[in-house]
């Protein structure tokens, strides 16, 4: 029947062939291994976001009892307040049943009360923190990433005076740590030039509305924390590109490719594409880590973003926060690499043989 | 006389070191290939037999740099066209080559159809690529290779399918001249022989038209090329059809490197097997006179300091030695 086929009976003929049903048996099953995984990495999570945060020794109900006492010194009022704060926290309990109360609230989307914020309910401060944080670090880590990768690229094909120049501005730009370049752009640039705003996400005076005045005060304050991220993944990532590049460069295919005829425009799209893969790992991996890299441009820069909700979180010893915030980084994390997974065996085709078999 | 395919005069091209230094690995090379012939090139590592065949290519990149020569495929030389123009109109379609490492000569990403889409629009922009996939796949199958194959990546491939899939692409346009490098020196025995059978089924069948096949294994090029060329440093030491290089090679060199490897042919099975001593020289400053000279048992003092020029004997029989070859036979024949 091999004869017989024209081209666009070729994907039919190799499902008929069980080629095709042998990659796609191969698939599920690479995909159910990964899912379970997934499952037992989750389950590990949560049980150590859960006790590790409890491990610190603090106690967050006495700190809440002697805000709300105040000077008073009757100890037996006292005393019955802390009682009534530990029944509300449920901290008098064991930690097994703790623990159980807290997965059980989960499942019903309830992340608890918090201690330092009381009476706000963690669900709604995290809800009010989480777009800040991504809506800086998400375009901030693809803008970084696109930037240092088009750099690298074209230091690796220009090579010569472009390359010189590029090669020790990235490398001077990734040595320098993230809380470094946000000091050095606020110093810079809202203390001297003062043509940006200190801190905040927006003017301090104003309340969140969708007027220009509020848009473009957001935008203002926007600049320096976005750029220190950015300018600080450029460097890396350019790096990382320019020596991939130029590894795909001298591969023999390049070298086979022009015996062939083929144009330089199309070999430098494979060479791009090959050299990309690897830094597909690194985009996903920092969109994974974002909140734990949010963290220092966030309190640089007091941004209201869930990296200062972590940090005030760890310092007032807010169990319930601390556990959701560290959930949301764990899930993240894990969701992306999920999909790093499953998405890399179907980009790489090398990837693809080594995992399928 | 058949219609020459081939012909290159008195080609010199260098290498430039990162110090500025000019090595000629290929030194002043003519030849000669007829159309459905087939040539064997033949010489130790580092003789300047693969910077021989990129030569030939008329594509120059660094370090390898054009020095002067000229090369004539069916007639047209290409040795003045401008870079672009050979890309365009000559590489793949006219001369078309098979890299020594083809293990890793496929794009990694690309889908082996794919590949070959590319190389046909870079001569035929206005290729129709339900054409192309059509012709490639009759190809295949001309060729005894699987059509699934075309839908594969190189990974999913063995060695040797990877070699006989990039001789496969590799004369899709049909070229006058294949330059194979190589192609079977990283493969067993059978795939070797699949190699073979292969490339002598394309001279038959008139995909490619003339053959240039480069080796260290000389036992394979006895069974494969009309004639060979042996090369030493550089330069050619002797041409002759593959029967008489094989068996009364005349070159001392020649004559050393026939005798150094075990060929299970009749006749020359009994003789013993020989090393040749020394090194050859370093090419960024090649001996004035004789480049073998230093490694030769008949060096004459004169040797040392004449140039050697070539020496035609007729019917495509030359030699580059001081000994005239009436006086080579005899010192042969009193060795034995």
């Amino acid at each position: 029947m091999r004869r017989f086929l024209s081209a666009h009976d070729r994907k039919l003929f190799l499902t008929l062939t069980g080629k095709d049903l042998v990659h796609m048996k191969g698939y599920r099953k690479y995909f159910t291994k990964k899912v379970v995984w997934f499952l037992i990495t989750f389950v590990a999570a949560l049980i150590l976001n859960f006790i590790l945060p409890r491990l610190m020794p603090a106690d967050p109900v006495a700190a809440i009892t002697g805000k709300l006492v105040g000077s008073t010194t009757d100890a037996t009022a006292s005393a019955r307040i802390y009682e009534r704060y530990q029944e509300e926290f449920g901290t008098n309990k064991p930690m097994w049943e703790q623990f159980f109360t807290y997965i059980g609230n989960l499942f019903k989307g309830d992340l608890g009360t918090s201690f330092s914020q009381y009476p706000r309910k963690v669900n709604d401060i995290i809800a009010s923190a989480i777009w800040w944080t991504i809506g800086l670090q998400l375009p901030a880590i693809i803008v970084g990433w696109l930037l240092g990768n088009i750099l690298g690229a074209l230091a690796a094909y220009i090579r010569k005076g472009f390359d010189k120049v590029l090669m020790p501005l990235s490398l001077f730009l990734s040595s320098i740590p993230a809380f470094g370049m946000a000091v050095i752009l606020l110093v810079l640039f809202a203390v001297n030039f003062k043509i940006a705003p200190v801190s905040g996400a927006y003017g301090f005076d104003m309340i969140p509305n969708f007027s220009w005045s509020f848009v473009w005060s957001v935008i203002t304050h926007y600049q320096l924390p976005f750029w220190s991220i950015v300018l600080v993944s450029i460097g890396g990532q350019a790096i990382g590109m320019r020596s991939m590049s130029i590894y795909e460069l001298n591969a023999d295919y390049v070298k086979y490719a022009r015996f062939l005829g083929i144009k330089d425009k199309k070999i430098v799209g494979y060479v791009f594409r090959n050299a990309m893969l690897p830094q597909v790992t690194g985009l996903a991996l920092s969109i994974g880590t974002m909140i734990g890299g949010a963290l220092v441009a966030e309190i640089i820069f007091s941004y209201p973003g869930l990296g200062s909700v972590m940090y005030s979180a760890v310092t007032a010893a807010d169990y319930p926060l601390i556990s959701a915030t560290t959930l949301i980084i764990t899930l993240m994390v894990l969701i992306v690499t999920f999909i790093l997974d499953i998405v890399y065996a179907l980009i790489d085709p090398r990837v693809k043989a080594a995992q399928f078999d | 006389m058949s219609k020459i395919m081939l012909e290159v005069n008195e080609l010199t091209t260098k290498y430039i070191t990162r110090f500025h230094e000019d090595v000629y690995a290929v030194d002043h090379v003519s030849l000669k290939i007829e159309e459905g012939k087939s040539l064997g090139i033949a010489g130790e590592s580092g003789c300047g037999k693969s910077t021989l065949a990129l030569s030939l290519m008329g594509y120059y990149f660094a370090p390898l740099h054009y020095q002067s020569g000229d090369i004539i495929i069916d007639g047209k030389n290409i040795s003045g066209m401008k870079p672009d123009d050979v890309r365009k109109n000559i590489l793949g379609s006219e001369i078309a080559y098979i890299p020594q490492a083809a293990m890793n000569a496929l794009n990694p990403t690309r889908k082996i159809y794919k590949f070959i889409e590319d190389v046909v629009l870079a001569h035929d922009s206005k290729a129709d690529k339900k054409d192309i996939f059509e012709m490639a796949r009759e190809r295949f199958s001309r060729l005894g290779l699987p059509v699934e194959t075309l839908d594969k990546h190189a990974v999913e491939l063995s060695g040797g399918m990877k070699q006989r899939t990039v001789i496969a692409i590799s004369t899709i346009l049909q070229p006058k001249v294949l330059i194979a490098d190589e192609p079977s020196s990283a493969l067993d025995v059978t795939s070797q022989k699949m190699v073979i059978k292969m490339l002598r089924d394309m001279m038959d069948s008139g995909f490619i038209k003339s053959m240039i096949f480069i080796t260290h294994e000389l036992p394979l090029l006895y069974n494969v090329t009309d004639d060979i060329m042996v090369m030493y440093a550089g330069q050619i030491v002797e041409t002759n059809n593959s029967h008489d290089m094989v068996f009364n090679p005349l070159h001392p060199y020649s004559k050393g490197l026939m005798g150094s490897i075990i060929v299970p042919e009749e006749g020359v099975r009994d003789q013993k097997l020989t090393a040749i001593p020394g090194t050859p020289p370093n090419l960024k400053n090649p001996p004035k006179g004789c480049r073998f000279a230093e490694r030769c048992k008949y060096v004459m003092p004169q040797c040392r300091f004449n140039e050697m020029p070539m020496i035609n004997l007729g019917d495509g029989h030359q030699y580059r030695c001081g000994h005239s070859h009436e006086h080579l036979k005899e010192m042969y024949a009193d060795e034995q």
